[in-house]
């Protein structure tokens, strides 16, 4: 199974003056069940991409293939709030959306919304709460009066609470430290491997998507330039030059090393795994 | 949003953009008083002649006009049956199924409708060819003289003139919020009203919580560069009042005092 | 605890007078939690002093407390010689800007050129020398050419060089960027490190940053480590790193450069550089000598 856009073309403000491509002839393929980065500079399409896949906009041309259903442009499209429930889509700076007055209830508002019973919507908000890794004794509490990076978590188990079976995350770590990032990608991960959950993100840091992106899409200007392996684009010297890709520094160490005669296994991801390799062939000669 | 057009501001290069706002504003309430003053039907085809070519030479479109005065379309269509229904004076004019309508009901709804097209005329002019801000600072000279009483016109000023540079931010802030919510399975458009109220909350709260954390930021970060709302500032955009201006403004007396004579005279 | 005394006491010790002195500073926001413990450091004029810690370790609330935007429940803050408190409060401020954390809760007028006037005005400069400065400046951090575009129409990386323009023509000698660069997309935030490292350089300002950045600690002078409200180290910045073990306690991260020199360690390779360049050298030569 997969996602499927096909010509897909979104235009802002269609039929205004200031009408604007924001996506243009996107043919593109996502394989369900895997982890895939979303990368691209500022502006180049990435978020208007992202909001297509739970039909929060719709193909000015062309066609969406996402779960058994398919949207087209230009035509009635029904059932749009079931998607929604099945593609949960987690907005950058998402802790802005809480508002119950605890925490426990803003993540049962969700499943509430689809018809849970008030039981069922506790249940499963309990669930969430879980793989976020927030404690029992945080339910009770508002989800004002705690740390910024657990709001984050709160409002991304908000849309765990759906079950959604793709889940989309719009920048989900900017602004965390460097611990609260790692955490949370792990908790992603995790849903991955533990679900099978389908995880797309869209993000700026490089560093990350290196480390844990199966595959990796990489846009500019509303077009798709690569949809592969990560490790096949950040290898591909002459694309990631040509589209300023900001390339993870051991990426940069690796071709350091190619420079000054190294042969480097491309399959290598960390820094553990190259000194392991680099010991072998010191030690080989 | 696209559809608002009372009170936008239009980016041309006329004639009337050049005007000092004090004297648009000053301008503004005196042709509204002449509105009012006149009984003769003369006075207003004068006043429209005079009103038109000032929207005429600020090159704003006929449309723009036309679009601000459809919302008062209904309101104006209550006043006319309201009329009709109230008014029975004078000559019978013709009749609606067998229903007698007086010439006065029309002729008084005709009377109104003409005043606010004029008002609506004026008004916008003002606000197509003012900046925001251009006119904030306007309001805030014309108030100035009110410091003796200690009306905190400055503040005021302020407030309007941040108001105005956070609309966009918010109005971006809101579609956000709303598409998180939507993705939380919200419908904003249906459900009953126990559903619609809960959506309501859902985007008003996070929205003044928002808010309130950027007045808060804001408010540090103005304290930070200097800012003492009390205390004296010198100001980077300086209104000039030029001989122009003062023409501008005698020019709208004029026509008051030629609208106050045509009382005596026809 | 052994580890912050060694790092102070010899910053410390050294320095009669400084430009920042901070001194058993305290502060809480709700009673009997205090985010700031004790804490005591001074800074030298013209340094650039990087302030990491992770979320909650009290790195904002001090950045606020040395501006006068709160107030110290104890302890002292001097800045030349002044302490931070009601009275000198003005004085302070002229000499001090921030830039924030959120590029649009600090752009405060309408247009670019708006903003950048909105400090001059509460300056009191003269109306006729506000577009020297403001041109002076917007060149100087490469905002000149949008001088009269709207917030709305920049990208976050150009509010903040606004922002910094802002703080510049107010003509400050310290200046503190509070996580400056964290909302940027990575243009935004190189471009902004640059622009912190050419000031800088130029020595007119005491720079402090706080910020989460471990790469950007290695471009300042001084690093102050915070834990819980309390000075966990402070050292030259090149040196802060050397007791990596000391920070991953604390739950920081360290620069890619050591986890290289770190990985290599445990294979038994010890490498002499510090920069990425010259290790690969090293390795290469590794393979040739054999």
């Amino acid at each position: 199974m997969a996602i499927n856009f096909k010509s897909l073309t979104y235009i802002y403000d269609e039929g205004m003056p200031y009408a604007h491509k924001a996506l243009d002839d996107i043919n593109l393929s996502l394989i369900e069940g895997k982890i895939t980065a979303i990368i691209g500079q500022t502006g180049s399409g990435k978020s208007t991409l992202v909001e297509h896949l739970n039909a929060l906009l719709l193909p000015s041309f062309g066609s969406l293939e996402i779960l058994d259903r398919t949207i087209v442009a230009k035509q009635k499209n029904t059932g749009l709030k079931a998607l929604r429930k099945e593609v949960g889509l987690v907005f950058q700076f998402s802790e802005y959306q809480l508002f119950e007055e605890t925490i426990l209830k803003d993540v049962a508002f969700g499943p509430k919304n689809y018809g849970a019973s008030e039981q069922e919507a506790i249940q499963k908000a309990k669930e969430a709460l879980k793989l976020v890794g927030i404690e029992e004794k945080y339910y009770d509490i508002s989800p004002l009066d705690v740390s910024g990076g657990q709001k984050r978590r709160i409002a991304i188990a908000g849309i765990l609470a759906l079950e959604p079976k793709i889940l989309v995350l719009d920048e989900p770590t900017a602004g965390l430290d460097p611990k609260g990032a790692s955490e949370m990608i792990n908790i992603f991960i995790n849903l991955n491997k533990q679900k099978n959950t389908t995880i797309i993100i869209v993000s700026h840091d490089n560093e990350m998507v290196y480390n844990f992106a199966d595959n990796t899409v990489l846009m500019d200007h509303g077009k798709v330039i690569f949809n592969g392996l990560t490790l096949d684009l950040f290898n591909n010297k002459e694309l990631s030059d040509k589209y300023n890709l900001l390339k993870p520094k051991i990426v940069l160490f690796k071709e350091l090393l190619t420079k000054n005669g190294f042969k480097i296994d491309p399959n290598i991801r960390t820094i553990e795994e190259l000194s392991k390799y680099l010991a072998k062939e010191i030690n080989k000669k | 949003m696209n559809g608002i057009v009372f009170g936008k501001y239009l980016p041309l290069n006329s004639p009337i953009h050049k005007v000092d706002p004090r004297a648009k504003i000053i301008a503004l309430f005196i042709l509204i008083a002449s509105i009012f003053v006149p009984k003769s039907w003369w006075c207003y085809l004068f006043l429209g002649i005079i009103i038109f070519s000032v929207v005429l030479i600020s090159k704003i479109k006929i449309s723009m006009i036309l679009k601000a005065l459809k919302p008062t379309t209904f309101m104006l269509l209550f006043l006319l049956i309201i009329n009709c229904l109230t008014i029975k004076t004078g000559e019978i004019w013709f009749y609606i199924f067998s229903y007698p309508i007086y010439k006065t009901a029309i002729l008084n709804t005709l009377f109104i409708v003409v005043r606010i097209l004029l008002m609506i005329m004026i008004t916008t002019t003002l606000t197509a060819t003012t900046k925001p801000l251009d006119l904030t600072l306007g309001i805030e000279s014309l108030l100035s003289p009110l410091k003796i009483i200690h009306f905190p016109y400055h503040e005021i000023a302020m407030m309007i003139s941040i108001a105005l540079r956070f609309i966009p931010t918010i109005i971006e802030e809101t579609m956000r919020i709303m598409n998180s919510q939507k993705s939380r399975g919200v419908d904003f458009e249906e459900g009953k009203l126990r559903e619609k109220i809960n959506a309501i909350l859902s985007l008003i709260i996070p929205l003044f919580t928002v808010a309130f954390q950027r007045a808060f930021e804001l408010a540090d970060a103005m304290e930070a560069r200097g800012y003492v709302p009390d205390k004296e500032r010198t100001r980077y955009h300086q209104l000039i009042f030029t001989f122009k201006d003062l023409m501008f403004v005698i020019g709208s007396l004029v026509i008051l005092g030629l609208m106050i004579a045509s009382r005596f005279y026809l | 605890m052994c580890y912050s005394n060694t790092f102070s006491k010899v910053v410390y010790n050294r320095i009669v007078m400084s430009f920042i002195e901070v001194k058993d500073l305290c502060f809480s926001y709700v009673e009997d939690n205090l985010v700031l413990d004790n804490l005591s450091f001074n800074i030298e004029k013209g340094t650039y002093t990087c302030i990491i810690g992770h979320n909650g370790s009290g790195k904002s609330t001090l950045a606020k407390l040395i501006a006068g935007l709160l107030e110290a429940k104890s302890g002292s803050i001097k800045i030349d010689g002044l302490e931070v408190n009601a009275t000198n409060i003005h004085s302070i401020r002229s000499k001090l800007g921030i830039v924030f954390q959120n590029p649009d809760n600090q752009f405060i007028g309408s247009t670019v050129r708006d903003d950048i006037a909105f400090g001059l005005e509460n300056k009191q400069i003269k109306r006729e020398e506000m577009d020297d400065i403001i041109n002076k400046y917007a060149k100087e951090v490469g905002v000149l050419d949008f001088l009269d575009k709207e917030p709305t129409a920049l990208s976050g990386g150009q509010k903040q060089r606004v922002a910094i323009a802002g703080v510049l023509a107010m003509n400050p000698e310290i200046i503190i960027f509070d996580e400056a660069t964290s909302m940027l997309d990575p243009k935004g935030k190189s471009d902004i490190k640059k622009l912190m490292s050419l000031l800088s350089d130029t020595k007119k300002y005491t720079i402090i940053s706080i910020t989460h950045d471990i790469e950007e600690v290695l471009l300042s002078d001084n690093c102050l480590v915070l834990n819980k409200g309390k000075v966990y180290a402070y050292s030259k910045a090149k040196d802060v790193f050397n007791n990596a073990e000391e920070l991953r306690k604390i739950d920081l991260d360290i620069p890619f450069s050591l986890k290289v020199k770190e990985a290599f360690n445990k294979q038994h390779i010890k490498l002499k550089s510090n920069d990425l360049e010259g290790m690969a050298k090293e390795l290469w030569q590794l393979t040739s000598n054999h």
